[in-house]
């Protein structure tokens, strides 16, 4: 088996890990009980998935232009994924999304005005 | 504060972080992944939200130990308070409050280490911050 083949076949491997990552990351909105689980599970997990995509199609078709391209595009698809994730989680706690009834601790929840009134709800 | 990490030479930090955050961010992932195939009954999932205590200083830091933060499968920083050097993060497998603190400081020191060439101010906040509402001035509560 010659060198080529050889990153041929680990750019397959890569390119089915990423695609099975998203499958998982899709069935996890499902599975998960809140915005938060699903913000911090999948929003990265997604991108590790397309990270691992184009690592694959790198190393079947490698030029140094290539590399360069494919190390801006997984900085920027992680940077973007994170911030992205931050501002989701960030604009529904904001707007009440009250964390799923699992979560045990919410230190967040002290700092909030409107929580501490009488007649607001604790729970949803 | 007088681990390995903080007086080995500048490059040899930058490189023990990265290597060490690609090993977090990539079996963060498998456990996360894991637990979302898991049987409902049988999920091993405890989130909750953690005051952490944080000893980053300037905007570069605090944006850069936020995104890394939530970049992390399983962990997210809702919000941050500078003013109080706290990162408010959501955990998905928190099995007590020391654990995540432990973890997120531990990535803060090793990034620190890695961006500043002394390591310089570590310190944290050690008593947990009284973050309660001032009252409302204009209506009473009964």
């Amino acid at each position: 088996m010659d060198i080529a083949s050889f990153f041929h076949g680990a750019g397959l491997v890569l390119i089915f890990l990423g695609i099975a990552t998203i499958i998982i990351a899709g069935i996890g909105l499902f599975r998960l009980p809140d915005l938060y689980l699903r913000a911090s599970a999948v929003g990265t997990s997604a991108g590790l998935g397309v990270a691992s995509i184009v690592l694959g199609a790198l190393l079947m078709d490698f030029t140094w232009l290539n590399l360069l391209k494919a190390v801006i595009a997984v900085v920027a698809q992680l940077l973007t994924s994170a911030v992205g994730s931050m501002a989701i989680a960030r604009t529904g706690y904001l707007n009440n999304s009250r964390p799923a009834e699992i979560t045990h601790t919410d230190d967040l929840i002290r700092t909030r005005r409107d929580m501490f009134d009488s007649d607001a709800e604790p729970h949803r | 504060m007088s681990s390995t990490t903080s007086t080995a030479l500048w490059p040899w930090r930058v490189v023990t972080f990265l290597v060490w955050y690609a090993k977090e961010f990539l079996l963060a992932n498998a456990r996360v992944t894991a637990d979302v195939l898991r049987p409902r009954g049988r999920q091993k999932m405890h989130p909750a939200i953690i005051a952490v205590p944080a000893a980053s200083r300037s905007e570069a830091e605090w944006a850069l130990i936020s995104s890394l933060i939530t970049l992390t499968p399983g962990t997210l920083t809702l919000t941050i308070s500078r003013e109080h050097q706290i990162l408010y993060i959501h955990g998905m497998f928190v099995d007590s409050r020391e654990e995540l603190v432990a973890e997120i400081q531990e990535m803060e020191d090793r990034m620190l280490g890695a961006m500043r060439r002394q390591p310089g101010d570590l310190t944290r906040p050690v008593e947990a911050p009284v973050v309660t509402p001032a009252e409302p001035s204009e209506d009473g509560e009964d």
